[in-house]
């Protein structure tokens, strides 16, 4: 029990696409007088079941909207599953491809603070820890800058920055180590065997697949919301490919 | 449920941090900056005390801290709610990238106009000196009369911090709600200068009540009725019940409808 630091079970969860979308109280009232469906159900993830062990890092490939990213949001309790449940072990940070919920007005620093506080660490320790972050990511010049000046790439280096400094027991990254540039890359690669070697565990989203068999453990082909296949990354990797490749024909 | 006590202690730090920078972006760009807290509330007053005491003679004796006092209990009531409104459609990056419990936004929103208040009510203090107005011990009351108007304004808080998410209407309906509160408070004039009619259906009104206890301790130096205390205890729970009930149930599907 102790050993896995994420247990999902029979995670579904559906979506409600609108055709159109009532939000405001008019539409809505008169969208339930005449009674005709205004959306569809999209089963996004069907029965998904998996563990990840303590020290073990998890890949995740699949294409586009089959339903990587709600995962990720489901196991960092964002959205609640509709069936099925989540155990966490300790902390669990998401990067999520937008960065770590910063906020456009605030500098680099005063987002720190509030993304590691909502994280789950204290004042303190992040003013401890904020040479670090501003370090790591590279970002001196830049500490009392506005976000919506960042680049997009500058935001997500800040992002991965401050997740690791949180030091979560499980870190979920969602396309992160692509927006970086080389030299950065090689840094987040670093940190995640570091990461790995003091048997804390990694949940990775990736499109690329050297990525998956450098870092991962064990990887998982989603398939339109449902696994099709857990194991090996090579082996995982080959039967992603090939459902590629089938598609373009 | 022991649990969602749990994550509401360790995220305490937030609701603090969530409060300043409420009201840093509140006032970003401005070159006065957080002296607008006191500015704002300083020319409303001007401007209100010119129409009343010039344009439309008003009877009222110390008429200035009647207007002020209960202006300021207004804005607490108007500022909360306002800042809540949009505390979650406003973070929607926040909300869809980290999980924190749903009801802090609504919380802090509270805690930003609780300190607006302060400032309004050192705001308060200097007009009594001005005016060499010594108000009796029951001043202190204010005390348990904020914290039942900060009951209510949680209440309506959690209430429309979720519904602004899930009907964009609601921050119109509200705005003009506002408006016609303020004109059906007693603010600018008194309560029984009112046909009885309406005072009977206005004194429902938890706001309504609250300023007048306000008035009460501050101005006449006495104590407002059994009736009126128990009444205000009872509705404003009861709007944090209904309030507390949206907010359950919407909060759940709120990241979708982002």
């Amino acid at each position: 029990m102790s050993e896995n630091s994420i247990s999902v079970k029979n995670v579904s969860k559906k979506f409600r696409l609108y055709h159109e979308k009532r939000t405001t109280l008019y539409e809505s009232i008169t969208g339930s007088i005449n009674r005709k469906p205004h959306y569809e159900t999209l089963q996004v993830l069907d029965n998904v079941s998996f563990n990840v062990k303590k020290g073990e890092s998890f890949g995740i490939v699949g294409r586009n909207g089959s339903g990587k990213t709600t995962l990720l949001r489901i196991l960092s309790h964002i959205y609640q599953p509709d069936d099925g449940s989540v155990e966490t072990n300790g902390t669990v940070v998401p990067v999520l491809a937008l960065g770590l919920g910063f906020h456009p007005e605030l500098t680099a620093i005063t987002n720190i603070y509030q993304s590691s506080i909502l994280l789950g660490i204290t004042k303190n320790q992040i003013a401890e820890r904020i040479d670090k972050i501003i370090k790591f990511a590279d970002l001196e010049k830049f500490a009392d800058t506005k976000l919506k000046n960042f680049s997009s790439g500058m935001a997500m280096r800040l992002a991965f920055a401050t997740a690791v400094q949180v030091d979560p027991a499980v870190l979920l990254l969602d396309e992160v180590i692509a927006v970086g540039d080389l030299n950065f890359q090689k840094k987040c690669l670093d940190v995640m065997l570091d990461f790995k070697k003091r048997g804390k565990s990694i949940v990775l989203v990736s499109h690329n697949p050297s990525d998956v068999k450098q870092l991962c453990d064990r990887a998982m082909f989603l398939k339109d919301g449902s696994i099709d296949i857990i194991g090996k990354p090579s082996q995982v990797l080959d039967s992603y490919e090939n459902y590629m490749n089938s598609l373009q024909e | 449920m022991t649990s969602i006590r749990e994550e509401m202690w360790k995220t305490k730090g937030i609701l603090f941090n969530f409060a300043i920078t409420d009201l840093k972006i509140r006032y970003k760009n401005s070159v006065l900056g957080v002296l607008w807290s006191i500015l704002e509330p300083l020319l409303m007053l001007a401007v209100l005390f010119f129409v009343f005491s010039t344009m439309f003679k008003s009877e009222i004796e110390y008429f200035p801290i009647y207007l002020l006092s209960g202006l300021i209990t207004y804005n607490f009531f108007k500022n909360g709610t306002t800042i809540a409104l949009s505390s979650l459609s406003n973070r929607s990056a926040l909300i869809t990238q980290i999980y924190f419990p749903r009801s802090i936004p609504a919380i802090s929103s509270c805690f930003t106009s609780s300190i607006m208040l302060i400032v309004e009510l050192a705001v308060l203090g200097v007009f009594m000196v001005y005016f060499q107005f010594t108000p009796s011990l029951t001043i202190l009351y204010l005390i348990p009369i904020y914290m039942l108007a900060f009951v209510f304004v949680l209440g309506i808080a959690l209430g429309l911090s979720v519904l602004n998410v899930k009907f964009k209407d609601v921050e119109f309906i509200w705005g003009i709600l506002l408006h016609a509160g303020f004109f059906l408070t007693p603010i600018f004039y008194q309560f029984d200068m009112l046909p009885e009619q309406m005072q009977n259906i206005l004194q429902l009104s938890p706001i309504v009540q609250i300023v007048e206890m306000v008035h009460h301790v501050t101005l006449y130096g006495t104590l407002p009725s059994l009736n009126s205390v128990l009444y205000s205890v009872g509705s404003v729970f009861g709007v944090l019940g209904v309030g507390y009930f949206i907010f359950r149930r919407y909060q759940a599907r709120i990241v979708e409808d982002m």
